[in-house]
């Protein structure tokens, strides 16, 4: 019951919104909607024992197999309280924004949360399929109506992209579906599926492609980079903070249930390319000019860790990366706050009009280099534990692919070094009138930078919640060993 | 009294002192004022000092070698649990007082040397985080508690070499030591990830106690102990990664002295000495480091002797004495090499003081062209630098004479080739640094400002340095001056390593080589008076020197090297990667895949008209098509 309380929080706020449009308290009832939302998480993650829950279970359409189920275990719960701790910060970003039509902009946010969960929450392949579908819709609209420049031909391409991926996606399900005696399409029921090695390893693309270009990982990432580029804050913010953790967690539910042999014949290969991605990315990072494109770029850099991490399929490796899903969604939301935040003050994400700026905005440099060392992954925060978690995942498999992971300490530093000092160092070139973080950046960095510290410091809270599935998952599947 | 069971408990206020002095500090940087903030800081060091020496006179070590502490289960996934705990041991309790003392005295000094400074109380803070992370680095009880500090005091050292953040080439220098270190750290994490592989726990007890387990060579062994080696490099700026260690010397002195001399960088031998037994039982690994160290020696001491800014020629004498550490090392005389760590960290620790307080007589001069005859002006600071050099040069009776005596005769036991090296490194130090202390405070003042004498809050930190530069040698007494090596009979209760060492010279060995060095030292020291002492011209710039001395003048031209090799080629490699790589490769690529895809739908035209409504259209009836399709017509 609380879970539907869950979804229907942001849905009817957000129907609220997009109906009377009170332009003047359209952020105001979306933060307390998205904090309404996140007291039912915190509530969820109270009670949970260790168990899976089964919340909801109606039929809805039982000749396509497709039932209104929802559920979740500690890896789904996790996924969701990540969702609920961010949104009350993505809806925030906004009250310095000023997009026009605040009441359409926070409805297509809280339908975006919404579906979401739907995401994290559903049981079954075709409900999972809908809300996936469903989600990307309001982003879709936020990027096309708040968009940069170029907006019209990025979100196209960035629409096509997903598109191809979500068919695919649904015609592996359909098949799966018609191989299903009793034409079921719960995930219990496609589990339960032994599908022949040849169909395994066809069928495996089929369901991985969609989550593979959500995430995205090499080479399937050329919408990424300008799509987060062009967006609104608060869009980019939705897309690298919680929905390419999509990805992931349909890749965990999906791919390695249903389709065991097939991951385990292209694990490795998923491996190679992610990790090509992490360093690519990671190096080109480096150069960039635009203080947003960069923080894209660090974003592929680290999805590529994660994806190689649950590719490892061990429990380090699984652990780890969705450990780091978490911390990823906490540096993202900071990392891109910070680059709006310059914006607002300079004019522009463009990193040659920063410089020397510390020495008007301390507070907020200081801010920016605590997410940086979240960013570099040093030991005592968030990133460490995942990151470290995932190398030895790695490091079970293979030597050489725990040190291709691991040059990414290295490349992380050097760009995210440089970027602060392009951004924040050297002599006070631009002679700018800025004025320091003020409260209301406070408010925002230090809660998400706190977090980091503490699950950095004492990450039990969440490697006890996911500890559990991912055991059982992994002596399920003796086949990956 | 308070058993060392029951204080060993206490142990984690040790690192707490700081560590709260560091958040009170960043947090109210504007109330406290520069005295106030220098004052917390430094009692708050005192205090850690204080806990580590209780300890230390509690400890028996005959009864109670070692005492592990837990605090909580950090991180406990599947089969993987590394407790945040800590070990008291010889081992640590020896860095911790260094950490602590040493600490403690450059704190104190720093409170006069960046009193004017408007950043003071972030400086005290910064300091204050660095001695936490130090704390962590030896007292962890597992290789990643111990990994925390390493990678902590590395980003201290970053913060405060570029201290001075509005100069673009300091905040170079900051981001060069900290890649650099990261390059090392890669070692680190691999070698950590292999260890936990092999014993499946990262507690020193449990993986130093069961390696034994491992036969002499055993390539994974080997091959951890080259990987925690390649940290070691990076920490200790070692062939090839030391060129950030004179580059770091843009932060402020006390900096120097504390990280980038007398603590952090000694954190590379810390850790091979911890991992003693694995390293026992690499043969090869021990050579590696011993060829490294050797070289490294050479090479920065021949640098050092041309130099002209008097901190880069303490930084050069720094990586030089590291040098001298590995080697010892690498001959598996740990002992030695701990106490060449202990006696460094005193004269080390003196000498970049001492020469901070030539800086500030002179209002910020470091070129030692424009300095001379300071030994009139500043009588404190010119006799506990003079105590400093005859410490380094190893002259007998000070500290310096006998940790290095040690290092030397374990490399004549070993090879006379090494021995050879090593000494003739020792005569370069000696060299340039009575060449430094000569241009400096001998002669006449060739500069244009009015020295003055530190005040008290700078000199008795120099003072106690002194004393213990002097009288540190004391502290492992070789048995031919009738002592009986009580540090080497200590450390050996923590590590294996150090209770294996066996040298076995005639007394009348020993003698014959202690005053062979002492001989050629006393003559090197004489010749460079001979040249420095009087001197009014002095070398000008590299580019007027001849072909060797200058390349040597102009450090063997590493930078200059790394950066054709490296640096430039990985912003060629970055702006490239983007330009054409993404822009011209895989954009077009994906692109093209999306056309051709739409194409075959035969609604590209009504698509290119950006009508969102259609694509959802299209989006909904192609997922109805599909399930009818796949349902009822497979």
């Amino acid at each position: 019951m609380e879970l539907l309380v869950l979804l229907l929080i942001p849905f009817l706020s957000a129907t609220l919104l997009a109906v009377v449009r009170p332009t003047l308290a359209a952020r105001g009832i979306a933060l307390v909607s998205s904090l309404a939302t996140l007291a039912v998480a915190l509530w969820l993650w109270y009670r949970y024992r260790g168990e899976p829950v089964m919340a909801v279970d109606l039929d809805w359409v039982p000749a396509w197999g497709l039932r209104f189920v929802l559920g979740y275990d500690g890896t789904g719960l996790l996924m969701v309280i990540l969702t609920a701790v961010l949104f009350p910060f993505i809806i925030a970003a906004g009250f310095k924004q000023n997009l026009k039509h605040p009441s359409l902009v926070n409805a297509l946010l809280l339908y975006a949360q919404s579906f979401m969960l739907g995401v994290f929450t559903a049981q079954n392949a075709f409900l999972f399929y809908i809300f996936y579908e469903l989600s990307l819709l309001p982003v879709f609209f936020l990027l096309l109506y708040w968009g940069g420049e170029r907006r019209r031909a990025i979100t196209v391409r960035f629409f096509i992209y997903t598109l191809l991926g979500g068919l695919a996606l649904l015609f592996g399900i359909a098949y799966c579906v018609v191989q299903e005696p009793t034409h079921s399409a719960d995930f219990s029921a496609l589990a339960a599926l032994h599908l022949p090695l040849d169909t395994q390893i066809w069928l495996f693309w089929a369901l991985f492609l969609a989550f593979a270009i959500k995430l995205p990982i090499f080479p399937f990432h050329s919408w990424q980079p300008d799509t987060y580029t062009m967006a609104p804050l608060q869009g980019t913010m939705v897309l690298g903070g919680v929905m390419l953790k999509m990805g992931l967690y349909g890749t965990l539910k999906f791919v390695f249930p249903i389709v065991p042999e097939g991951t385990a014949h292209w694990r490795e290969w998923v491996i190679w390319l992610s990790l090509i991605g992490a360093i690519y990315a990671a190096v080109i990072a480096f150069r960039q000019r635009d203080l947003k494109r960069l923080v894209a770029y660090s974003s592929l850099s680290h999805v590529g860790l994660l994806t190689a991490g649950l590719f490892a399929w061990n429990a380090y490796g699984v652990s780890g990366s969705l450990y780091q899903a978490f911390a990823h969604a906490v540096l993202v939301v900071s990392l891109f706050y910070i680059v709006g935040a310059m914006k607002d003050r300079v004019g522009s994400s463009e990193i040659a009009a920063m410089g020397g700026l510390k020495l008007r905005t301390p507070r907020l440099a200081a801010l920016f280099l605590l997410v940086v060392l979240n960013a570099v992954a040093l030991p005592l925060t968030q990133s460490f534990v995942g990151e470290w978690l995932m190398f030895n995942g790695l490091w079970q498999l293979n030597g050489w692919m725990a040190f291709a992971a691991v040059t990414t300490i290295v490349l992380g530093a050097i760009y995210m070094f440089y970027a602060y000092q392009r951004v924040m160092l050297g002599p006070d070139k631009w002679q700018l009138e800025v004025h320091d973080a003020d409260g209301g950046d406070h408010l925002f960095l230090v809660p998400l930078i706190a977090v980091t510290l503490v699950l950095g410091l004492y990450p039990a809270p969440i490697l006890d919640l996911v500890n559990g599935p991912v055991q059982q998952m992994l002596s399920t599947f003796t086949v990956l060993r | 009294m308070v058993s060392f069971e029951q204080l060993a408990h206490l142990s984690w206020l040790v690192p707490a002192f700081p560590l709260a002095g560091a958040l009170v500090n960043a947090a109210l940087r504007r109330k406290l004022g520069a005295n106030g903030s220098g004052a917390l800081a430094t009692l708050l060091v005192a205090a850690s000092f204080v806990v580590s020496a209780l300890l230390f006179w509690s400890h028996r070590p005959e009864e109670h070698p070692v005492e592990v502490v837990t605090l909580f289960d950090w991180i406990h996934v599947g089969g993987m649990s590394i407790p945040f705990a800590f070990q008291i041991d010889a081992l640590s309790l020896t860095m911790m007082l260094i950490v602590t003392g040493v600490g403690m005295l450059i704190h104190l000094y720093s409170i006069g040397y960046m009193h004017d400074d408007p950043r003071v109380a972030s400086f005290f803070a910064m300091l204050n985080l660095f001695t936490f992370a130090m704390l962590l680095l030896v007292m962890g009880a597992n290789y990643l508690i111990t990994f925390i500090g390493w990678e902590g005091v590395g980003l201290c050292s970053y913060l405060l070499i570029g201290f001075w953040y509005t100069n673009p080439a300091y905040n170079y220098a900051a981001r060069k030591a900290f890649v650099m270190n990261r390059i090392g750290d890669v070692g680190v994490v691999l070698a950590l990830a292999l260890l936990f592989h092999l014993f499946g726990t990262l507690d020193y007890t449990a993986v130093l106690g069961r390696a034994g387990g491992f036969g002499v060579g055993n390539p994974l062994i080997v091959g951890a102990t080259l990987l925690l080696f390649v940290g070691a490099m990076g920490k200790s700026a070692q062939i090839p990664l030391f060129t950030w260690l004179p580059d770091a010397m843009a932060g402020p002195t006390p900096v120097s002295a504390l990280i980038h001399a007398a603590t952090m960088v000694t954190a590379g031998i810390f850790l091979v000495v911890r991992s003693s037994v694995l390293f026992e039982l690499a043969p090869f690994t021990k050579d590696v480091i011993l060829a490294i160290g050797t070289a490294t020696a050479l090479l920065a001491a021949s640098i050092g002797l041309f130099q002209n800014d008097i901190k880069k020629v303490l930084a050069y004498s720094t990586v030089s004495q590291l040098g001298y550490m590995f080697a010892a090392l690498g001959l598996g005389a740990y002992s030695a090499g701990m106490f060449h760590v202990t006696t460094h960290a005193f004269f080390k620790a003196l000498l970049f003081l001492g020469a901070g307080s030539v800086i500030h007589a002179l209002g910020g001069e470091q070129d030692i062209r424009k300095m001379g005859g300071l030994k009139g002006v500043t009588k404190i600071t010119y006799i506990t630098f003079l105590i400093g050099t005859l410490a380094i040069a190893g002259i007998f009776p000070f500290s310096g004479f006998f940790s290095k005596d040690g290092i030397l005769a374990n490399a004549y036991a070993h090879s006379p080739v090494v021995y050879a090296l090593l000494l003739f490194g020792a005569l370069l130090t000696a060299f340039y640094m009575f060449r430094l202390l000569f241009l400096v405070f001998h002669g006449r003042y060739r500069g244009d400002r009015r020295p003055h004498e530190s005040p008290a809050v700078i000199t008795i930190p120099l003072i106690v340095l002194a004393v213990l530069s002097l009288g540190g040698g004391l502290l492992n007494l070789p048995h031919v001056f009738g002592g009986h090596e009580p540090m080497k009979h200590y450390l050996a209760t923590a590590a294996d390593g150090v209770a294996g060492e066996h040298l076995h010279l005639e007394a009348a060995t020993e003698w014959i080589l202690m005053g062979l060095s002492t001989v050629l030292v006393l003559l090197t020291a004489w010749y460079a008076y001979g040249r420095f002492a009087k001197r009014t011209t002095l070398d000008g710039e590299p580019a007027d020197m001849p072909f060797l001395k200058r390349l040597i003048a102009e450090k063997w031209r590493i930078d200059e090297l790394y950066a054709t090799l490296f640096e430039k080629p990985y912003g060629w490699l970055s702006t490239t990667l983007f330009t054409f790589g993404e822009n011209k490769v895989m954009t077009p690529l994906m692109n093209g895949v999306g056309n051709v895809t739409l194409r075959a739908g035969k609604v590209v035209r009504r698509l290119q008209t950006g009508n969102a409504s259609f694509y959802l259209f299209a989006m909904v009836a192609g997922i109805i098509v599909f399930l009818l399709l796949t349902l009822y017509g497979v």
